[in-house]
């Protein structure tokens, strides 16, 4: 037999995705029309320092783990010094937000947006999805859930405990971003895959199988993710860990010995506490911790040296942040759309605070 | 639009990106509970203060070569915030109310927020309700919307106006068309040209003579205008004597005497001024300073002996039936001499209308300032309008108009104007607010004037001043033109 020439097709892996490549699921689109064209009254207005809070999906999360990290002193720490890898290397983020953007009789209409930004070859690509608006109600939150639950994660129907309708949006924007975590995973090769948030799983947006799932996939395709907190509740000795003076940035600090499982919740990451710049912020970092302890640290290298880092923040991270976020005219935006879509007629509800206590009724000074 | 704020007389309207709107157009806020109208006019246009689009802005400005993606957007929300980004605040100023199908100059109600509808009020149905064109109509140009300005002769009658603007906007083609017209009603107009601009208004532009052939005389000193003494009263020349050429009040007594002297003997003429002055027993230094002045009178050329060569002032003004305009050509004379013509001119005029031989005049003067006395700015503008001069100051430096004249003002064609300073002096007119001032002329492209006064009814009007077929020669010599 004649030796014939091998000839391999490019690996699509590590391109950034179309939309059409992501199959963006119909479902979102349907579910999003289909609640939308229900409500035929009256919406209220809310006063405007409510509306245009943003909420990064993974607030509510990060609220949870403070039962999970429990004030005891017994972590050790170890620094590990790092040293930037400048081997190419894609970076991946991802980012979810949601926001209310008003009230109807029956319920709250809010808008979900994912946004995935890719770091490659000195430049950067973002892909942004929605935002997908939905009318929720009383009558509908669990069907919502349930579906796009079903549709995103794969998972069985599973009751919705504890879910009043104004922590709805922030569960609708988990399910969203599980869903994209899983897509990225399954498409990206050799990267660095950056979430918002922890590796810690068990609440009812964020199921250990499905975030093991992913972090399974990913490491499959050889993939390393890593997982960035803004907040953390972490102390030793009643310290806050985020203060060390002695050590010369670029580093990781170790926290070994933590619970891996408390109750329902469960840390599917190694825990570090790092700070990637000399006068930069210092961060809680998550890094799937059924990787390599070797390749785990390397993954924090090759950040180091593929990507920007501002106040010790990965940009592919900030960005992805930047992008999802809903600005107020996009709340207006989107406001509008309801009107001329729905027929929704906009009123101004009274701001109460104000009414009652005149010009101490504005709460904390933005 | 959206009804916003009302401050002072400021109204603030919000407006959508489909409204096509402009400074100075005028809108109709109607309230129906009211059974009124609110008359406004857009002073300037700026964006609206959205909240959010300092994030918005800064996150589109991160999409560069280094940064780019794309939007999954099934709801099309993308055109929504366009829309709201590039929505506007239109900055008005009320000017009058529409009750009974009627224009009253209340502004001091206010209409509702939420009932009212705001559209475009056309400048032609705002001309109709204001009652602007009359019976003797002037058709200055076209407004944005393309309806014809036409103002009323009657509201130029025994008014004072103000034409300025910066160099080249076309001012003095604005004063060539009103000129025009007023001819065509019957009036007389006198021009002080000081660029000899105004010369060739009986020719059309391919040279050919045109209606007003016969009805523009044009003087030019020294040339067609000469005079004799004897034409010329003793206060005249003393005006001529104490602003034109300074003469000290000795020697001008000493004037008087040989003037009378003269005047009894009946030889008042240049040479026998010149003997006279010569053979006067006075002092040496009141002689010397007699002789200068008499010198300056004699090189200026204004002056004759020769009553074959004098031009008799009047002949052209009085008993006109069919309107003229005389243009005193004031183009290659001197300053001094210029002072001397103009003293001499409104001297004259003034002369005529309080023997009533002519009935009034219109009086259009170029950069007065570089003719006109100080003293003669208040004369003019209050004594003698009641004689009937009705002048037009045609100026592009309106710090050189002074404060009162612009109080006074009737009409004011106000032309484009950059300079802060120059704004600030033509605000103070009475006519208008001086934001409308600032905020409109600022931007007004050439040719384009904002109409204020009584011409408009105190509706201020931007409009672009039509072309006329005649030579306007106000053009400016060039070197760098084509050869070819």
């Amino acid at each position: 037999m004649i030796e014939q020439l091998h000839y391999t097709t490019t690996p699509k892996y590590n391109f950034p995705l179309s939309p059409e490549t992501l199959q963006i699921p119909q479902k979102f689109i349907e579910l999003s029309l289909k609640t939308i064209k229900t409500p035929k009254q009256q919406t209220l207005q809310l006063p405007q320092q409510t509306l245009f809070n943003n909420c990064s999906t993974t607030k509510l999360d990060d609220e949870d783990q403070t039962q999970f990290f429990p004030n005891h002193n017994h972590y050790t720490i170890q620094s590990i010094p790092l040293n930037p890898l400048n081997e190419e290397t894609t970076i991946v983020a991802v980012d979810v937000s949601s926001i209310k953007i008003g009230e109807t009789n029956q319920g709250i209409i809010c808008a979900i947006r994912g946004t995935i930004v890719w770091k490659q070859h000195k430049s950067y690509k973002y892909l942004r999805i929605g935002p997908f608006p939905l009318h929720i109600t009383e009558e509908n939150k669990r069907e919502i859930y349930r579906l796009l639950r079903q549709h995103s994660l794969n998972l069985p129907n599973e009751p919705l405990h504890h879910s009043n309708l104004i922590n709805m949006p922030t569960k609708l924007g988990n399910l969203l971003e599980c869903w994209i975590r899983m897509k990225i995973s399954h498409a990206s090769q050799n990267s660095i895959i950056l979430w918002d948030g922890s590796l810690t799983a068990g609440t009812t947006s964020s199921p250990i199988k499905t975030i093991s799932q992913t972090l399974e996939i990913a490491r499959n395709h050889l993939n390393a993710t890593l997982a960035f907190s803004k907040n953390t509740y972490l102390r030793f000795l009643t310290h806050q860990l985020t203060v060390s003076k002695n050590l010369q940035p670029p580093y990781l600090l170790e926290i070994n010995d933590l619970p891996t499982k408390t109750g329902s919740f469960s840390l599917l990451g190694k825990v570090y506490m790092t700070r990637l710049t000399r006068n930069g912020c210092c961060f809680r970092l998550d890094i799937d911790k059924e990787l390599p302890n070797e390749l785990r640290i390397e993954a924090v290298e090759k950040l180091l040296g593929n990507d920007l880092l501002f106040q010790s923040y990965p940009e592919t991270l900030r960005l992805a942040h930047i992008f999802a976020t809903f600005t107020a005219t996009e709340v207006i935006a989107m406001q509008r759309f309801l009107v001329k879509k729905c027929g929704l007629k906009i009123l101004n509800r009274p701001n109460i605070h104000r009414f009652l206590f005149g010009s101490f009724g504005y709460g904390p000074e933005a | 639009m959206r009804l916003y704020k009302k401050e002072g007389n400021t109204i603030h309207i919000l407006s959508f990106p489909e409204e096509k709107i402009e400074k100075g157009d005028y809108l109709l806020i109607e309230d129906c509970s009211a059974k009124k109208d609110l008359i406004v006019q857009i002073v300037d246009v700026q964006f609206a203060n959205i909240p959010g689009i300092l994030e918005e802005l800064l996150r589109d400005s991160t999409t560069n070569q280094h940064l780019n993606g794309e939007n999954f957007d099934p709801f099309q929300l993308v055109s929504h915030i366009t829309y709201i980004q590039d929505s506007n605040m239109l900055l008005c100023k009320a000017r009058g109310t529409i009750e009974n199908e009627k224009i009253i100059p209340n502004i001091s109600w206010l209409p509702s927020r939420t009932q009212s509808k705001i559209k475009k009020l056309p400048t032609d149905s705002l001309l109709n309700l204001g009652g602007i064109s009359g019976d003797l109509p002037i058709f200055l140009g076209d407004t944005k919307d393309s309806s014809q300005l036409t103002i009323n002769a009657h509201a130029l009658d025994g008014k004072l106006n103000i034409i300025t603007g910066k160099k080249e906007t076309g001012k003095s083609h604005l004063s060539k068309t009103i000129i025009l017209n007023l001819i065509n009603y019957g009036a007389v107009a006198i021009i002080l040209d000081l660029n000899g601009e105004y010369t060739k208004l009986d020719f059309s532009l391919d040279g050919k003579r045109n209606e007003y052939y016969g009805k523009i005389h044009v003087l030019t000193p020294g040339v067609n205008f000469e005079v004799l003494l004897s034409q010329m009263s003793l206060r005249v020349m003393l005006n001529i004597l104490f602003h034109a050429l300074n003469i000290p009040g000795t020697s001008a007594r000493e004037f008087r005497q040989i003037w009378r002297v003269l005047e009894q003997k009946g030889t008042l003429t240049l040479r026998e001024l010149g003997e006279a002055i010569r053979n006067w027993k006075c002092n040496h230094h009141v002689r010397d300073a007699l002789f200068s002045r008499y010198y300056a009178l004699l090189n200026s050329g204004f002056f004759t002996d020769n009553p074959s060569e004098a031009t008799i002032f009047e002949k052209d003004l009085c008993n006109v039936e069919n309107g003229t305009a005389l243009i005193i050509n004031l183009r290659d004379t001197s300053t001094i001499d210029r002072q001397i013509i103009v003293e001499y001119v409104l001297g004259k005029i003034a002369e005529l209308l309080t023997t009533w031989k002519m009935r009034a005049v219109f009086l259009f003067a170029e950069e007065a300032h570089l003719y006109l006395r100080e003293t003669y700015w208040d004369d003019i503008v209050t004594r003698m309008r009641h004689f009937g001069i009705f002048t037009t100051f045609i100026t592009n430096q309106p710090d050189t108009i002074r404060q009162n004249i612009y109080r006074q003002a009737d009409n004011i064609f106000l032309f484009n104007f950059t300079n802060e300073n120059d704004l600030e002096t033509v605000s103070r007119a009475a006519k208008v607010d001086a934001e409308t001032v600032k905020l409109i002329a600022r931007d007004l492209p050439p040719r384009h004037c904002l109409v204020l006064g009584k011409v408009v009814n105190d509706f201020p009007i931007v409009a672009k001043v039509r072309s006329l077929n005649i030579q306007t020669m106000g053009q400016t010599r060039l070197f760098f033109t084509n050869k070819d």
